[in-house]
This record gives C-alpha cells, structure tokens and sequence, in this order.
C-alpha cells in the first residue's frame, strides 16, 4: 500500500469513528452576555497595540465578540471554496486514489459551516463579506491543483493554531470554546491530509515548471499568506465594536511589531513545512 | 463631497502605489490594470478594501460582473458613479 494509501485508510476510519451530528452538538443559547470573552484577548487583531491598551476591558470584550464573528466567517467563506474545489475533485482521474477520504472531508466542511454559520446569524445577524475575487487563467500541468490545496493547506494550518489555543481556553464564552474544539478535532486530520497532498503534488510537478512558472508560484503562495492574515484585521469588526477610524486602526495594526511578531508565530510552523519541502525558499516577512 | 476627478486621482495613487511591478507605474484611466498585471487578483481584495473606505459602504462581491476592476474609468463607474451623481 502505497503512503497516501495508508494515509488515506487512516483517516477514512478516524472519520467515521468521530461522525457527529451538527445539530446535536450545540445548545445554543437565546442570546449572548457582551460582558463575555468570545476571542482569547491574545487573537484580538489589534491586541498589544496601542490602541488596544487603550480601550476599556468592556470594549475589549464587546470588540472580541465582533472578531469572533469574523473568524467564523472567514472560516466559512474559506470552506465554501474548499468544498467547490474537493467536490470537483471528488472521482476526477487524478484524485481516484484519495476519493474515499474526500467524501469525509467535504461531509466535515459542510458541518463546520453549520455551526460557524449558526453562530453569526443567530448572534450577529450576519457574515462578514468575503472580499476575495478569483481570475480565470491558464495554468502549468500539476499547478492548478498544487496552489488549491496549498491555499487550503496555508488558510487551515493558521486557523488550527487558533482552534487548538481557544478550544481549551476556560476563560471564552463555552460556545465559541467549544465552536473552536470540534473545528480542531476534524481540522488536525484535514492538515494531515493536506500537507501529504500538497508535498507530492509538489514534488510531481514542480520539477517540470518553467522558472517563471515555479517563481510566480512562490510569489503566489507569498500572497496568499499575507492576504490570508489581512483578513483579520477587518474595518467592519472594528467599526462594529465601536472603534473609531476604522481603516487606519487595520493599517496600524498590520504595521505594529506586536502584530507581525504574532503573524510570524501564527504562521511558523506552516513557513517551516513550506520551506522544509521547497515550496518557499526563505521566510516572508508577514 | 469629491469630485471624479479627485477619486480618479486617489484610484490611480493607489493602484500606483499598490503596484508590485517596481517603482511607482504611472497609470492612465483607462489603462487594463489587471490584464497588464499592475496589480495581482490577490490585491483586488485590498482594492475593495480602499474603494470600501472611500465609499464608506460595502462591495458585494457576488454581485460584480467580470471586468468591474478593468480600468480606473469601469472602477469609478460601478462603484462612485451613482453615488457621485445623486
């Protein structure tokens, strides 16, 4: 049996050990005490800036509210493409082999989305848009398929290290807490899954690119990390939590050492396997 | 309120700026800036983000057809026009 074989056995049962009904898991309550932590402070976007010491712990909490809503949805919009994407591959030539495990992927996608989901209409009314438009273009053999799940790979690996911290964090709202523990128990198979994915595809295909074609996809998944981390730092959740000078504050916090030095932390791991297996060949300053 | 011609002018600032092509590119209002790669499909999404700012409104993406960022000229119209005229 091939490694993607075993792999791919493995996880079909974890899966199917760990089935669970979405809309048994949660009691969701009428309505939520603003008075709570719904982000762990250290997540808040601008925390460690000088603007968040400036605010009261009311505001903090109010504003931690606002920016859990736009990690779920930035979960959910990330989730939508990754479903469109796996559902394409789903019994395609080339994805034969990993089909089985698909189904399971998608069937835990579309359940995160549930309760993501559940949570932003239920208490904000809302989700916030997504802002990420796709251009059609011609790609090189393999690159198409490498950049999609490498995309997954970079947008799932930051949102775990979020899930595993606050899915045990006492101190948040139990919802959210637990929100983020069932994302990183069916999360940490998706990444093991993905990181095999993305290596082969890697390996298959980068050594017949062009050097133009291989630098652009370094260029790309570059991008694509910071446009990633932008999206935490969102205006709306800012002018939501009623903070002023909305689009300044996001400029400031992505600029702040305190902000990059937590990107960097985020993001270490990720940088380590991307650059371990060379898809990148040195570490973006984020 | 700004006239086009200010918000034409902070358009092609920025998307100069914003230009990973080296230096500052100068742009014209009609010059394609994504066909001719002056800003990448990963920063329409800043772009959106500007256009939001100077709006103070929100874009729906779901709703733009293809081309809505073609040029400075198609930006202004789908996105300050109706504003601008009322």
């Amino acid at each position: 049996m091939s490694d993607m074989s075993a792999i791919v056995e493995k996880l079909c049962r974890a899966s199917e050990r760990e089935y669970y009904n979405p809309y048994e898991s949660f009691v969701w309550p009428e309505s939520l005490d603003m008075n709570e932590w719904y982000t762990s402070p250290q997540f808040i976007s601008i925390y460690g800036t000088p603007e968040y010491d400036a605010i009261s712990d009311g505001e903090r909490r109010r504003l931690s509210f606002f920016e859990a809503v736009n990690f779920f949805s930035l979960n959910i919009h990330g989730e939508k493409a990754l479903i469109e994407g796996l559902a394409k591959r789903l019994y395609a030539k080339d994805s034969r082999p990993v089909s089985a495990y698909l189904h399971h992927f998608l069937d835990e996608e579309n359940k995160h989305m549930i309760y993501f989901g559940g949570f932003c209409t239920r208490y904000a009314g809302k989700i916030y848009p997504d802002r990420k438009v796709v251009f059609d273009r011609e790609y090189a053999p393999g690159e198409e398929d490498f950049l999609f799940f490498a995309k997954v790979m970079i947008f799932e690996e930051i949102v775990d290290y979020y899930n595993v911290k606050m899915g045990v964090d006492e101190g948040l709202n139990a919802v959210t807490r637990q929100i983020n523990m069932l994302h990183h128990r069916d999360e940490a198979r998706h990444l093991v899954f993905g990181r095999k994915v993305v290596a082969d595809l890697f390996e298959k295909f980068s050594p017949n690119w062009s050097a133009e074609t291989l630098a652009g996809v370094r260029q790309y998944i570059e991008s694509y990390l910071l446009t990633t981390w932008k999206e935490y730092y969102n205006p709306p959740v800012y002018k939501d939590a009623g903070l002023k000078d909305a689009y300044e504050l996001q400029k400031s916090a992505m600029n702040h050492p305190s902000c990059r030095a937590h990107r960097a932390e985020v993001s270490k791991a990720c940088l380590k396997f991307l650059c371990d297996h060379g898809i990148l060949t040195s570490v973006p300053v984020l | 309120m700004k006239t086009e011609t200010d918000i034409k002018s902070q358009l092609r600032e920025w998307i100069s700026s914003a230009s990973k092509k080296g230096g500052k590119v100068a742009i014209s209002d009609d010059t394609p800036i994504i066909e001719q790669r002056i800003i990448t499909s990963l920063q329409v999404m800043d772009l959106i983000l500007y256009i939001e700012q100077l709006t103070d409104g929100s874009v729906d993406v779901e709703s733009l057809k293809p081309g809505a960022f073609r040029d400075v000229n198609t930006i202004y119209k789908n996105f300050f026009e109706a504003s601008n005229d009322n």
